[in-house]
């Protein structure tokens, strides 16, 4: 293009020197630029890629690249800010370490389990993933082969990848590692209100006048939802705010209140609050003869270990962990009776004037009270009874679904609620919170999904726990990890994972846009398209749902999930994968590729490539030759529509700021089960929890149960692990940005100066994390952030050079099958 | 009861003013002067044991408050190993400001006695006040006890950051600041600073 | 199927697996970039590194990035007490410490109005600015400054 000389220059000496008109002119020639046409940027909005806060950021491009980002003015959550991370998001597409091509495990040109990484062609990854898929499925049925996700997946990818496991292969043997990190919440939601997902919002924040942090540091993990934290506890001084956590970390900066306790007797503080409400008859006795039923939890479930650990056979009640029978508030009264305030300070070594003082944060009927938790209450061998316990004091008091009165799970992932929750890739449920368990539940999907009656199997699969104890075991034998590094991620890597990913008899396929320890333990491997490479659409932890659009392309030859998914699909026929008996009922289905039946079902085609906005890139509907995104949506959105998770249509999407669901006669709703708030509550209720047949919510009396592993004379100390500001979970995309790299390079083990001091260690020692199961080599902090107290270290896990997670246990919460990951018995020996 | 006292004190008098019948003048004016110095001595040894980092920190007020806040500064550890310890900064080293200080300190013992701080939210309750008599003893000695060890005259700014040596050979040579004017809270946590100056 | 096959000249040179034949086989670093060993083998951990304190401001990857703090921070205050960054980095306070005064959206609040001193929503400054350690890199970065793409004649994607 050509360019005016004048436009382009402007009061510079240069100009006479500055060559033949119609030259671009190097922009060195002058350090004032006023050609608008030189200096423009595209922008354009997307969700940050990081965290479950859901922040909006404005996306730069010029010539194909991302140039610059900056948060998004117009977004109702960070009104203009990022964290450091995402104000970052400019580079993470750009380590120069990118997968660009697909690379198999070969010796002598053909794939070998123990050969080297080569690059192979698409056609060639696929050919061997097909028959390795086919031959598996014929011998062992579709239970051997399995998918592993994240909330890291856009809403359509885990979509697909639902229908492609679920509706294809007939397999619920998918999970996302949101099980990780979510689980207890959407056992606690589903368990307590029978819907998932919090009933507040954001605008909670601006409203409340007191926090309660239950196990989250918000000023690391959520850190532009703690500026709306600290913006309102400052400029509003009678705000209080509470932090409690097994030691001190950034969020205690803010803390009125703050709590270090003793593993696992959160439970008896939780309880320790009822009881308090209750005895100082401060229960809202109204709201829970309205709306609330009072039940009692099967207790003794045991911590979701291999069925031959001594302490899973000794457990009393592990089949029947869930259940739970009804009682009445006396009996409730009762039951929360034993925890005193002498008994649970005794036991959780917090001061009984804090307990009281926290107790009556809950009580005082003027204050407003906003419960945040994350992966403390979580990733938690009791995580289900955790969030069961925070409900029923909110209950208790009738906090709750009013501006200000939130208990509100905050969620780890970008689109652990868009995505692994509402899309439903857990192994044992479907879109739209329903469940394959359930007849009708199957009915509703295989009808929209316009499959054959009985192809999905009632049985759910192996959950992310299960699955790599499965791979150990030789049971699951074809294995497709997309979005995710569980090999990192995973507990009791040297036990469960490692081995099972190296099992002979397995074939592991990894797609990843960067080279992680899963691809590095992995046979095959997918380059992925990441972020704005593709178009997307991700749900916050208030139920926002938020679009974007594709602004540049992948490099070499990766290709969005998406797409790979859907290509997989076309290497299938039904008479490869389905039952016979399903055919012959079915005949029109014979023959079919599995493309067919799940994207060109009437549904996922209808919309036409002409439907995409010519203004951006979309190699997804250009490749298929249809709106992909849009069609799959729209199916999507019919599990929800009119019944609790409506969705707005497509197009709406890309034009706002996000909506939070359920968006009913084109408006978000921000409470839900309040009249008024959420339209779905019937008039003259005032509150219905409709997630439930009766309306009413549940507070289930529920006990302190010990935690399955504590440190002893041997492994005498206890350890949890997380994360980093800097980094987001695995560190594979933020270790690779300079800065953030920077910033906290090396993963260390922060320990009180007492303990290195009893160890004869100092800071900066190389020193190993040993417990009965691996051991890591780090170094000894004192100093810094994170500040435990006597008893319990901190490592963070984003290091791929100190895998903590051969150090950690696989106990689970019966119920929600997730891993504690911040409790097990280590010793710290120099190395 | 006073006249009592003065009675017994008259008494007093009168053994002392009365020459000695047993002991020779020599023997008394060395055995008075090697008590003297044995007097003396404990005396002073008290002193420095009533300075001695064990004897602040055992007191649990100083040892889960402070003493901890202490330990991750750098004049608790550092690279070469030289470190501070309470009295180094809280025990003026010339006698007169000395005892001046430990007669301050009974009042101390009396909050000690009276638990005044004897929890956490009780000696953050007190913190500023207690920090603000540190910081004027400080600002009126020129920060004495600073310059202790960090003597101006040797200071090689060259070896300084930046920032560093930009203050130090402005202001501070000037005389126009002295240490504890920027250096507050380099040793333990900071109390709320609202309206002081600097910050 | 077909497969989208563009590698561009800038990936092929940066890349070097990709530039290789395509039968060519990657070496295990090359699939460890992160990790550099096996993962059955404890690495040993690099010596703890010291914070950069240079005091030389960083020139920034585009405006809106918030720049780097390019001295220590050990230690520093900020909390429900004080916030030490602010004693040198406050409007009032730059004129003595020479300090760069922190910018002028730290003053707005959420509805962009500008208030008397630092925002509350801004009180936090650790979790946007980072002191940086003097850590070697493990993988280079390739994004580039729009100042270089500036040199060249603007072109339309689309």
């Amino acid at each position: 293009m050509s360019m005016n000389r004048r436009e382009f220059m402007k009061a510079n000496a240069a100009i006479a020197a500055a060559g033949v008109a119609g030259m671009a002119l190097p922009a060195s020639a002058s350090n004032l630029i006023t050609s608008s046409e030189q200096t423009k940027l595209e922008w354009n909005k997307a969700p940050c890629r990081f965290c479950g806060t859901g922040c909006s950021v404005i996306v730069a491009t010029r010539d194909g690249k991302v140039v610059a980002t900056h948060g998004d003015a117009k977004s109702e959550v960070n009104k203009g800010l990022n964290c450091v991370k995402g104000y970052f998001l400019s580079k993470i597409m750009y380590g120069r370490d990118r997968l660009q091509t697909p690379m198999l495990r070969m010796t002598d040109g053909k794939y070998d389990k123990n050969g080297e990484f080569t690059p192979v062609s698409w056609d060639t990854a696929f050919d061997t993933m097909a028959e390795k898929w086919k031959k598996t499925i014929k011998a062992k049925g579709p239970t051997a082969v399995g998918m592993f996700g994240s909330g890291q997946w856009t809403v359509w990818e885990g979509y697909a990848a639902v229908k492609l496991m679920k509706a294809g292969f007939g397999s619920n043997n998918i999970d996302p590692n949101a099980r990780h990190c979510m689980a207890s919440a959407v056992g606690g939601f589903m368990r307590t209100f029978g819907i998932d997902e919090p009933m507040g919002c954001y605008d909670d924040m601006e409203a409340a006048d007191a926090f309660v942090l239950w196990g989250s540091n918000m000023a690391e993990m959520h850190p532009i939802l703690w500026t709306r934290v600290t913006d309102r506890r400052l400029s509003a001084p009678h705000v209080k705010v509470a932090v409690l956590s097994t030691f001190q970390h950034r969020s205690f900066d803010l803390a009125d209140l703050p709590i270090v306790f003793t593993p696992q007797t959160d439970l008896a503080m939780l309880n320790f609050i009822a009881n308090y409400i209750i005895q100082n008859d401060k229960v809202d006795k109204d709201f829970i003869s309205k709306h609330v039923n009072f039940r009692k939890g099967e207790t003794d479930i045991g911590y979701g270990l291999r069925a031959s650990h001594p302490l899973q056979k000794k457990a009393k009640n592990v089949s029947t962990a869930g259940d739970s029978t009804p009682i009445d508030f006396e009996e409730f009264k009762k039951f929360v009776a034993d925890y005193d305030v002498e008994s649970v300070s005794k036991l959780s070594g917090v001061p009984e004037h804090k307990l009281i003082e926290l107790a009556e944060l809950y009580a005082d009927p003027k204050k407003k009270v906003t419960s945040f938790w994350t992966m403390g209450f979580n990733q938690h061998t009791r995580g289900v009874w955790c969030n069961n316990l925070i409900y029923n004091i909110h209950l208790l008091v009738g906090k709750i679904s009013t501006p200000g009165n939130s208990p509100f799970s905050l969620t780890g992932q970008p689109s652990a609620c868009g995505t692994a929750r509402e899309v439903g890739t857990f192994s044992h449920r479907l879109p739209a919170d329903m469940e394959v368990n359930n007849p009708k539940h199957r009915k509703i999907a295989e009808d929209i999904w316009n499959i054959p009656e009985g192809i999905i199997p009632p049985k759910p699969g192996y959950h992310a726990v299960e699955q790599n104890r499965r791979l150990k075991d030789g049971d699951l034998n074809c294995y497709w990890v997309q979005v995710n590094n569980n090999m990192q991620a995973a507990a009791n890597m040297n036990e469960e994972g490692l081995p099972g990913y190296r099992n002979p008899d397995n074939f592991i396929v990894v797609s990843d846009a960067y080279p992680t320890v899963t691809t590095q333990a992995g046979d095959l491997i997918l380059p992925s398209a990441m972020w704005v490479e593709k178009e997307g659409a991700y749900g916050n932890a208030e139920r926002r749902t938020q679009f974007w659009h594709q602004m540049v392309q992948a490099p070499g030859e990766s290709m969005s999930d998406l797409w790979q998914l859907m290509e997989f699909s076309k290497r299938f026929t039904t008479d490869e994968v389905w039952s016979k008996e399903v055919l012959a009922a079915n005949p029109e289905y014979k023959g079919k590729t599995l493309f067919e039946v799940l994207f060109q079902n009437g549904n996922v085609e209808k919309f036409p490539l002409s439907d995409a906005d010519p203004k951006f890139m979309n190699n997804e509907a250009k490749h298929f030759g249809f709106y992909v995104q849009k069609g799959l949506f729209e199916e999507y959105a019919q599990f929800g529509r009119g019944h609790g998770h409506d969705l707005a249509d497509f197009d709406r999407y890309h034009e706002e700021h996000g909506l939070r669901w359920p968006v009913v006669d084109g408006k978000e709703t921000k409470w839900r089960y309040r009249e008024g708030a959420d339209p779905y509550v019937k008039a003259g209720k005032g509150f219905e929890f409709y997630g439930k047949p009766d309306g009413k919510a549940i507070i289930f009396a529920l006990p302190y149960e010990p935690a399955p592993e504590v440190p002893d004379e041997e492994f005498d100390i206890w350890l949890s692990t997380g994360r980093v500001l800097e980094h987001w979970h695995s560190g594979s995309m933020t270790q690779r940005v300079p800065e953030l790299y920077k910033a906290f390079p090396d993963a260390v083990c922060f320990m009180h100066p007492d303990d290195a001091k009893k160890r004869g260690l100092r800071r900066g020692d190389e020193v190993k994390v040993i417990s009965r199961r691996g051991e890591i080599k780090t170094r000894v902090e004192t100093r810094g952030r994170n500040k435990p107290p006597i008893g319990l270290v901190f490592v963070p896990w984003f290091d791929a050079s100190q895998l903590i997670n051969k150090v950690t246990l696989d106990a689970t919460d019966p119920l929600s099958k997730q891993t504690d990951f911040k409790k097990c018995a280590v010793k710290i020996v120099k190395a | 009861m006073i006249a009592k006292i003065l009675e017994n004190l008259k008494l007093i008098w009168k053994v002392i003013r009365r020459p000695s019948v047993h002991y020779s003048l020599g023997f008394l004016t060395l055995g008075g002067f090697v008590a003297g110095i044995i007097f003396w001595g404990g005396f002073n040894t008290a002193l420095e044991l009533a300075s001695t980092e064990e004897f602040c920190t055992s007191c649990h007020e100083m040892e889960s408050n402070v003493y901890q806040e202490l330990q991750s500064t750098i004049h608790f550890t550092n690279r070469s190993g030289v470190r501070a310890t309470c009295s180094d900064c809280h025990v003026p080293h010339n006698w007169t400001d000395k005892i001046a200080r430990k007669m301050q300190a009974s009042k101390e013992i009396w909050g000690k006695v009276f638990g005044t701080i004897n929890t956490r939210e009780k000696f953050e309750g007190k913190r500023r006040e207690l920090a603000e008599h540190e910081w004027a003893r400080l600002k009126a000695n020129d920060s004495l006890e600073c310059r202790n060890c960090h003597n101006f005259d040797y200071m090689d700014f060259t070896r300084q950051s930046k920032r560093a040596s930009a203050m130090h050979s402005t202001s501070l040579a000037s005389g126009e600041k002295t240490c504890i004017d920027c250096h507050k809270g380099i040793a333990h946590q900071l109390p709320d600073m609202a309206g002081v100056e600097g910050f | 199927m077909k497969t989208r096959n563009v590698l561009s000249v800038f990936v092929l040179l940066s890349l070097s697996f990709s530039a290789m034949a395509e039968t060519a086989p990657v070496p295990e670093d090359k699939v460890a970039t992160l990790r550099l060993a096996p993962i059955d083998i404890e690495p040993t951990p690099p010596a703890m590194q010291k914070v950069i304190n240079s005091d030389v401001k960083q020139v920034r990857n585009y405006p809106m990035q918030p720049p780097i703090i390019p001295h220590r921070i050990d230690g520093y205050q900020i909390d429900l007490k004080v916030n030490k960054c602010m004693q040198c980095h406050a409007r009032n306070s730059t004129g003595h410490s020479q300090a760069p005064m922190v910018s002028v959206t730290h003053y707005m609040d959420r509805e962009n109005n500008f208030l008397a001193s630092l925002s509350p929503r801004r009180y936090y400054c650790t979790q946007c600015h980072v002191s940086q350690l003097d850590a070697k890199l493990l993988v280079e970065n390739d994004f580039v400054d729009v100042k270089e793409l500036m040199k060249n004649p603007a072109k339309t994607e689309h």
